[in-house]
């Protein structure tokens, strides 16, 4: 029982923020993590695959790569935007196109063994979960104006001091929003990540075993493959849901309920 | 046998395994309503999907906040 512990300690400090070369992070001064480094991996790759996909645009894409691109961008135009927001919503086609495909290359790279996800802690969900915030309250701002804008937390045709109750509760379920939009996603990544490496644990104990253990090992081995398929599947489905309540968001500000 | 450790680990492990009761129960009643509105209108099918990942992102993000509530626990 006691290497299980010390598994789950080497895990926990190996998911943990560090410098790049893997020395504690100094309080203060600037230091490359390794979380970081994923993350302006991630950022590059999400750029590459559009520069690379913008540089022969055609109506009939002729490659299999240009296809693929549009593919994508089809996909958060017609499934992200169009069944949310419609047709007025296609403005915001490149900010939730862009979350979304920079949440999804994130989260898959941190799915390839020996690197982690850009998305792995609280720094970069919650970054992203603030300029979702501020994004889509500068745009009711800009549609509705500051005092017209504020008027939408109001409810009408209701008894004031009730009005006035679920405006506070309105604005309250507001501000708890990039909480849970941040929260979920590390959640999301940092659970799956420690439960892939618990498992790796235990598979490396059994093998380390005597006689029938070894065999027994096949059992972790076989459920590795199919968490690594299932963490496959949440790397996607949070980026689908980062992008789509993003687009919840917008549509809130814009008002058009 | 003995027992070791803090109190604060079984807070963490009841934290989360407590906190997930509900999230679970609203997780499983918004998918079996999901399938059960698919078959029924099966064009709708492309919409209702949509709606039900939102729904399924407010459940779950209660079972992850006692996720992280353990995590911080455990750090006492």
């Amino acid at each position: 029982m006691d290497k299980i512990g010390e598994g789950v300690e080497h895990l926990l400090h190996e998911l943990s923020v560090l410098s790049i070369n893997g020395h504690e992070v100094p309080s203060s001064g600037f230091v490359l993590t390794n979380y970081g480094f994923f993350l302006i991996i991630a950022s590059l790759v999400t750029l590459a695959f559009f520069l690379l996909g913008a540089r022969r645009v055609k109506l009939r894409p002729d490659s299999r790569y240009g296809s693929l691109v549009e593919a994508g961008v089809e996909f958060v135009r017609d499934n992200l935007i169009g069944d949310i927001m419609g047709k007025a919503g296609q403005k915001y086609l490149t900010f939730v196109g862009t979350v979304f495909f920079f949440v999804l290359f994130n989260n898959l790279i941190g799915l390839i063994p020996g690197s982690k996800p850009g998305t792995g802690t609280m720094g970069t969900t919650v970054t992203w979960a603030l300029v979702v915030f501020v994004t889509y309250h500068a745009i009711g701002i800009k549609k509705h104006g500051f005092f017209g804008y504020l008027k939408h937390y109001w409810p009408k045709g209701v008894w004031a001091p009730l009005a006035a109750f679920v405006a506070l509760l309105e604005i309250i379920s507001d501000f708890i929003r990039p909480l849970t939009l941040s929260v979920r996603l590390f959640a999301n990544m940092y659970a799956g990540h420690i439960m892939l490496g618990i498992f790796s644990i235990f598979a490396a104990l059994m093998f380390e075993a005597s006689g029938v253990m070894k065999v027994v090992a096949i059992l972790p081995i076989a459920l590795q493959v199919a968490l690594y398929a299932l963490e496959l599947f949440v790397a996607v489905i949070q980026a689908y849901i980062f992008a789509v309540l993003t687009a919840v968001y917008i549509n809130g500000a814009l008002g058009s309920h | 046998m003995e027992i070791t450790g803090s109190l604060s680990v079984l807070g963490a492990g009841f934290a989360f395994g407590v906190g997930a009761i509900g999230p679970a129960i609203g997780i499983g009643m918004i998918g079996a309503k999901t399938i059960e509105s698919m078959a029924r209108q099966p064009e709708m099918a492309g919409r209702l999907q949509t709606t039900m990942f939102i729904a399924l992102a407010l459940a779950e993000a209660i079972a992850l906040f006692g996720f992280v509530l353990a995590f911080v626990l455990m750090g006492q």
